[in-house]
Order: structure tokens, then sequence, then C-alpha cells
């Protein structure tokens, strides 16, 4: 029996029933619906966690520095507990995998243009952070030697500052007050957008670390050159174990702290940043198992209908056969019937993913991506399905004696 | 002596009902050539379906042959059979057992579907429907069609796929007076044009029109004579001309 009018015949059964294909369907539409929303909720997060570790660099460590609260209590033993500019330069020279190693310094403070304010955290850095972290400049420059050296009083704008404070005009060269002291923009930064934790990466302000250090953070510090944080840049990915020991081990002797002593930590970014997506996976593991219980329930629905349609049938089955319908006409006949009502179960589910998944990204903040190899696996595999639970209604129909099945009432 | 188009030997038929053995067919020798137009008669139960679901192959006896253009068929598989079926025989029901929401051309088709080599079905199912009157109709589907119509559709459907023999198992029993005449006046119209007929009724009037009557009793042919057709055509026009009287009246 030719294909095409297989469908047709399966179609129109199909119509006659149609609420309650529908009905039967409901498994099979949850299931894929689940199915589809889920991986594409998974490939959103992968995509985002990739894309959070190629802005921040999976290759980059921050050590931060502890302060001296721990080191207080032992001020005996003279040791100056702190992370200094000198370290940063020796993590970039004593360990070869490192490529930058760039210190940092930060604080909060208002900061004031005309009549407007506005509190982006206020970060002390050399030009390194660019490098680093892979800031690039939109307009203006990086910061000078000079103004490096004697605490320049320049800073360089994130896109949310420049946005707040300056709207549409050319911020360059304007005179902004940070915590009350005279600054001159020399630079704005391109855009990098929300993290994964929803932060604003762009509300931010650099400014040379003596500047942040002398004039704004207004803290006494254990050493004039202080910071307290370095971001490390390791070369390639793979090194990151082996410099993360390295690390460890330059400045603790550095710091002459033993073994118990903790005044730094060490963090990886792309650790953080994964902890994100291993929430992501729970989430989906939940509906994985929504998924897998529907499919099977919606299975077992199949099944139970197409035992009916058999039964109900039962006289047009022995129609077929007296007119020349081989048993395997009337198997397939049955079988493109289950696997046609459960693609389009598929189908209904596929529409159904793509509004959650809309509805999710605009409200809920989160990334979906549905990807194309998806969506051929979903249909196919509910067809699948219908395969899987209509063969023993299509074989049951197929093994009805002729003369019997006419005669049913 | 020329070959059958279909034959019976000694066949039988027996149905375990229980303890007790019910014997439908006990034992009949049938043959029907090309050509012949065949009323099967005989009281309800004495075995006349049974021996037509056997030469139509929907179902197999309990012993003896049955042999289509020579050839047994007795002991195929049921693929075989349907083969068969498809190729050989053409039924008409006396319940019409058409598809419902379904095209009387679609229906018609039907046989055809069965048929991947067939390549002009739409066509073929359209002259059918030609050959029975219904050709303006062919889009209806069974529900729109009075019962004679119906039982027309299935005829065109027993036709499409050009049979050795149709097999009508009691096609006017759903059918009133004068429908019934219709149908027999078609069936002669294709006797005529060479179909071969075997047709079970319970009215001897209607056996009346065939050239041969076999009498069934208690699942034995208890006879099997030829006889002089009576014309359908003149039998309508007559009923026809009584009715308008009657109604005149
Ligand atoms: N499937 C069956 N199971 C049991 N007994 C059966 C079955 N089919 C037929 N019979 C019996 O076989 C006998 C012949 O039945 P069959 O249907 O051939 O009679 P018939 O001549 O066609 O009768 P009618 O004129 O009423 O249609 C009957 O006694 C019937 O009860
Ligand atoms: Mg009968």
């Amino acid at each position: 029996m030719k294909w095409l009018l297989l469908f047709k015949v399966a179609w129109v059964a199909l119509q006659v029933n149609l609420m309650r294909s529908i009905l039967t369907m409901l498994g099979i539409i949850i299931g894929v619906a689940a199915v589809i929303i889920m991986l594409a909720l998974g490939a959103g997060a992968q995509y985002e966690v990739d894309q959070q570790i190629k802005s921040l660099g999976g290759n980059v460590f921050i050590v931060f520095a502890r302060g001296r609260a721990t080191s207080g209590a032992r001020g005996a033993a003279g040791s100056v507990q702190t992370l200094t500019e000198m370290d940063a330069e020796a993590i970039e020279q004593q360990i070869p995998q490192v490529t930058v190693a760039a210190p940092t310094m930060w604080a909060s403070a208002q900061v004031i243009y005309g009549n407007l304010n506005w509190a982006p955290s206020i970060q002390g850095v050399d030009n390194r952070i660019f490098s680093a972290q892979n800031w690039q400049l939109n307009q203006g420059r990086e910061f000078s030697a000079a103004e490096l050296s004697s605490s320049g009083r320049v800073a360089i704008i994130g896109a949310t500052v420049q946005r707040e404070l300056f709207g549409a005009s050319d911020p360059i060269g304007q005179s902004i007050r940070v915590d009350r002291v005279p600054v001159t923009v020399i630079g704005v930064l391109d855009a990098k957008g929300q993290n994964t934790q929803g932060n604003d990466q762009d509300d931010l302000i650099f400014m040379p670390l003596d500047t942040v250090r002398k004039r704004i953070s207004g803290r006494t510090l254990a050493s004039p050159r202080a910071v307290r944080s370095i971001i490390v840049q390791v070369a390639d990915e793979r090194d990151m174990a082996l410099v993360e020991q390295e690390l460890e081990s330059l400045l603790r002797q550095r710091l002459r702290t033993t073994g118990t002593d903790d005044p730094f930590r060490i963090r990886n970014l792309s650790e953080m940043v994964e902890t994100r997506a291993r929430t992501m996976q729970i989430f989906n593991g939940l509906l994985a198992a929504v998924a897998s219980v529907s499919l099977l329930v919606g299975g077992i629905g199949i099944m139970n209908i197409m035992l009916v349609s058999v039964t109900e049938r039962t006289r047009e089955i022995g129609l077929r056969m007296a007119v020349g319908a081989e048993p395997a006409d009337i198997m397939k006949q049955f079988l493109i019937e289950a696997m046609l009502m459960c693609s389009l179960g598929g189908m209904l589910g596929l529409s159904i993913a793509l509004l959650v998944t809309k509805g999710l990204e605009k409200f809920a903040g989160f990334t979906a991506i549905i990807q194309p190899e998806v969506v051929l696996l979903s249909i196919g595999f509910s067809a699948l399905i219908g395969i899987f639970f209509g063969y023993y209604p299509a074989r049951k129909a197929s093994r009805l004696q002729p003369i019997d099945a006419l005669r049913h009432e | 002596m020329t070959q059958a188009v279909i034959e019976s030997i000694a066949i039988t038929k027996s149905y375990q009902m229980g303890s007790q053995n019910v014997q439908a067919l006990a034992g009949v020798d049938v043959r029907i050539q090309a050509g012949e137009f065949i009323a099967v008669m005989g009281p309800s139960g004495s075995g006349k379906s049974t021996f037509m679901n056997m030469l139509g192959c929907l179902d197999s006896p309990s012993s003896g042959e049955i042999r289509i253009q020579g050839e047994n068929v007795t002991h195929l598989a049921a693929a075989q059979l349907a083969r068969i079926r498809n190729r050989y025989i053409g039924f008409v029901f006396q319940q019409f057992n058409l598809l419902p929401r379904t095209s009387a051309l679609d229906n018609v088709m039907l046989p055809l579907l069965y048929r991947p080599d067939h390549s002009d079905a739409e066509s073929f199912a359209i002259a059918c429907l030609q050959q029975v009157g219904l050709a303006e109709r062919m889009d209806h589907h069974p529900s729109q069609l009075s019962g004679g119509q119906q039982q027309r559709v299935a005829i065109a459907r027993a036709l499409v796929n050009q049979p050795a023999v149709l097999l009508a198992d009691e096609p006017t029993g759903a059918l009133d007076t004068e429908t019934g005449l219709e149908i027999m006046q078609l069936f002669q119209q294709l006797h005529s044009e060479g179909k071969t007929i075997v047709l079970v009724t319970h009215e001897p009037e209607i056996a009346a029109f065939a050239s041969r009557q076999l009498i069934f009793r208690d699942g034995r042919l208890q006879s099997d004579k030829a006889v002089q057709a009576a014309s359908a055509t003149e039998h309508l026009q007559q009923y026809r001309q009584q009715k308008m009287q009657e109604g005149l009246a």
C-alpha cells in the first residue's frame, strides 16, 4: 500500500476522534516539551558559562589578600601579611606559565558630575588590567607612566558610568569628582554586560593604583604598595592546576607564612561560574524525570487508545482484509497511526517548549537555546515511541481472521 | 471440460460450540464456470454464507479443497490469501460495509490501495462508478447516499479489481423491493457483460434472475439446476406500473 495513502488514512482516523487523540497525545506533548525545555536550558547555561569564561578568561585566578585581621594577633613575628605590587611582579616573573599578573585595589565612593551622582565600584589598577580581564577601550587611552607613578587624577570609566553620568555627551576630558577628589576622564571601556550572577560588569571606574590608595580609600594600609587582589592570567588553561600550586608556594614563601596560616585566598573564576551551571543541572535532572515519566505514561496511553481503536474498527479491518489487505498492510496502517499521533504530540510539545523557553528568557532571565538537532531528535523520538507502543495493538489488528473481523458487532 | 473459475471439492466446515459440534458444511462439491450467474438458496442456517466465505477465501474449510482457476488455495498463508482475494474475488455484502467518512470514490478505490503495481486507480474507480450509474456521486460519503446507492458503490468496489468472480451474500437483503430489483437489474447487466456472479438470496423472485440455482439444506447441496433466467428489467417495469396503478387507485 502506498505510503502517502497510509498517512492519509491515518490522518482521517485521527480526525474522527480529534479530542480523544489530543488527550491521548497529552503525555507525549508534556514529555517532549519537558525534554526540549531541559535541553534548551542546559544548552543555554552552557553557553552562558562559555561566554562568561571567555569574558573573564577561564584561565584567570584572583588572589585576594585577607588583610590584617588574621595577622594582627600574631604581630610579634613582624611579618607583613598583605599582598603588594611586588608580589604581582614576582608572580609574573617567577611563574613562567603566567602571562600577566595585574594588581588591583578597590573602594566604593560617590562619583559626582554636575548635579548627577552615582556609586560605581572604584578600582585601582595599572594597564595590566586590560589584558588580564580582556577589557577593551571604547574611547580614549590607557594610563600614562607618569599618571601611574604620580597618583594622577585620571579615570577610565565603564559603559554604565558613562551612560548614567554623561548620557550622550562626550565624557573624555570632563572632570568628575570621586569622593570629592576631582578627576579627569581619559577613557571609556567597551561594555561587557551582565555576568551570570546578573551583576553589571560595566558599573566601574579604573584609576591608577596609587590614586585609589592615597586619595580615595582612606584606609591605613600595611604597606604603601599594598594591593587587595592580584588578577593572574595563565597562558594555557591546561596549566591551571600547576599554576595554582606554584602561586600558593610562591606567595607562602614571599609572605613567610606557615602551612596553617592563611593570609591570601586563590579563586578560580571559571569555578565560580560553574557553580551556577551545577544548580542548573539539578533543575535539569528534575525536568528529565518529569519528561521520562511523562513519555512512558504517554506511550502507555497511546497503546491503550490504539487497542480501543483496533476493537472499534474491527469491521473496517475485516473489510480491508476482504478486499486484499495483507496482515502487513494492516500492521503498517496502525503503526503509522500511532506514529503520526506521537509525532503530532511531539510537534505540539515542541511548540509549547518554544513558548515556555521564550517566557523563561523574557521573565526569568534564563538563556535557552533550542538546537535544530534537538528538534529533529525529539520528533523522531516521539515517532519511535509511537512505533514501540503501537506495535502490540497493530500486531493484534493484523492477526485478526478476516471472517471473524467482518462479523464483529 | 473447460476449467472452472472456482470449485469446491468435498468441503466441510464444523464449529465447536462448547461440547456441541456444529456441522455448517458437510461435503459440498460445486464447479463454477466463467460467465455463470448462480443463485444460492436454502433455509436459514443451511450453510450458504459459510460456503460463500469458503469460495471467497475469507475462511478456510475443515476439510476438502477450494481451487481458484485450478490452483488449490486451501492451505495458503494469510498474506497469499489476501492477494488471491484482491485479484480474483469481488465481495458484495448485505450490509454494504462501506467505510464511513470516506467518499464513494475512495471506497471504490480501496481494493486498489492494496495493489502497489496498479497505475491508474482513480480513473479505474471512476469507470466502475459509471458502470453502476453513480459517477456523479463520487464525492458523497456513504451517509449521504441511499441504501440502494450504497450497495451500488459496494458493487463498484467489487468490480474495480476486475475479479474472476463476484460473490454477493444477500445483496438485496437490506433493501426494499424496488431497489432490490434495480440492484438485480445491475447484476444482470454485469452478467451480460461477461461477469461471473454467485449470489445468495432467500427470495425465489430474486433467485429467478440467475441462470443456475444451488439449494442448500443442512450443510449439503440439495439441488443444483440450470434455469431460464427471468428479466429483471421487465420485472422492474411491471412492478413500477403496478405501484403506479395502486397509487392512482
Ligand atoms: N462462527 C461460527 N461459530 C459457530 N457456528 C457457526 C459460525 N458460523 C456459522 N455457524 C453455524 O453454521 C451454520 C451455517 O451458518 P451460515 O451462516 O452459513 O447459514 P446461512 O445459510 O448463511 O443462514 P442465513 O440464511 O440465516 O444467513 C449455522 O448453524 C450457524 O449457526
Ligand atoms: Mg447467511
